[in-house]
């Protein structure tokens, strides 16, 4: 299994014309809009836990919900979440008691994927227009990876939550 | 349009213009029950004039050796090799999809392939939409292509 993932510079080949050397400095309104989102959304505070990341470890007993980015930019949006804090999200959100990872879980996670995509939209292109995003699907399991295909640049930002950290993982093509 | 069959095209093509192994979707009345146990699932993301999720769902001797098959030299591990390998066929199934979809004029755009390794993965959509899972076969073992999307 593949332990690291190599985050090569950026090239001149973008599509559209578009220029992803901003990529870094979008980083600092991802934080902002996901802060925005757990307080007005989700009705959690949290903040930012450390310096982003450019690898993960694999993942243990976590949910991962996702959304792809396609037209001007293509990418993935991804948010990582560790058990405990995918119920306390989930609790939150949804005014409920979790205890298990069930179909409210996955449609809670999915749901936030799918907000946080469609920020992201907005922060890469005046007003979203040009990027659409795909459904939003969820991956769970006891331990698994996540990757990038090689000529994706990636950014990973940790968040902390009152239960755990969190991720939130933006992956561009170059 | 059948987007089951039209699905089953598009695998069906990608293998037999790149990875020359013999697979079979299973007819609707004999796929068995038993989920696909998945160690390597690769995902894309379409979008457009239908949103969707399209996901390839490997045990892991299934990836290493379609894997291998691909590229012409054995694979022991799901390693680089085999993300890149299965994530292209995923991207490469979606494309022809894309084209089937435009065929009957429906535009849609797609995200870039990301790959999940792990032990017993599993993966969900959103509910509310519709989803359609091909089984097929081949020698090394069954594989599953799954398609979740809503028609916009």
């Amino acid at each position: 299994m593949p332990d690291t993932l190599s985050v090569a510079p950026l090239g001149p080949e973008i599509l559209g014309g578009n220029d992803v050397s901003s990529f870094t400095q979008i980083s600092n309104k991802i934080i902002e809009s996901t802060i925005e989102i757990f307080t007005d959304m989700v009705m959690m505070e949290i903040s930012v836990a450390g310096e982003p990341l450019l690898e993960l470890a694999p993942l243990k007993r976590s949910i991962t919900g996702m959304v792809g980015l396609a037209g001007v930019y293509r990418g993935v949006l991804a948010v990582h979440f560790p058990k405990q804090v995918a119920l306390e999200v989930t609790g939150s959100f949804l005014g409920m008691e979790v205890d298990e990872i069930n179909d409210d879980v996955q449609d809670a996670i999915g749901e936030i994927a799918n907000m946080l995509g469609g920020n992201l939209k907005t922060i890469l292109s005046d007003r979203g227009k040009d990027i659409h995003l795909s459904l939003p699907s969820t991956i769970y399991g006891e331990e698994y990876a996540f990757t990038s295909q090689a000529d994706a640049e990636q950014i990973i930002l940790p968040f902390q939550a009152p239960a755990g950290v969190f991720y939130v993982e933006v992956e561009l093509e170059r | 349009m059948d987007m089951e069959q039209s699905l089953i095209d598009a695998t069906l093509a990608v293998f037999a213009s790149m990875i020359f192994i013999d697979i079979t979707p299973e007819a609707p009345s004999k796929r068995e029950p038993v989920a696909i146990a998945s160690n390597l699932c690769s995902l894309i993301g379409l979008a457009g004039d239908l949103k969707g999720i399209l996901a390839i769902q490997c045990p892991g001797q299934v990836a290493m050796g379609i894997t291998g098959a691909m590229l012409g030299m054995e694979v022991t591990e799901l390693d680089e090799d085999a993300k890149d390998a299965i994530g292209e066929i995923a991207n490469m199934v979606a494309g022809g999809l894309k084209e089937a979809l435009a065929a009957s004029g429906r535009k849609i755009e797609l995200a870039i392939p990301t790959t999940v390794i792990g032990k017993s993965i599993r993966t969900s959509g959103l509910s509310g939409a519709t989803r359609v899972m091909v089984p097929f076969s081949c020698p090394l073992g069954r594989f599953g292509v799954e398609l979740r999307f809503i028609l916009s």
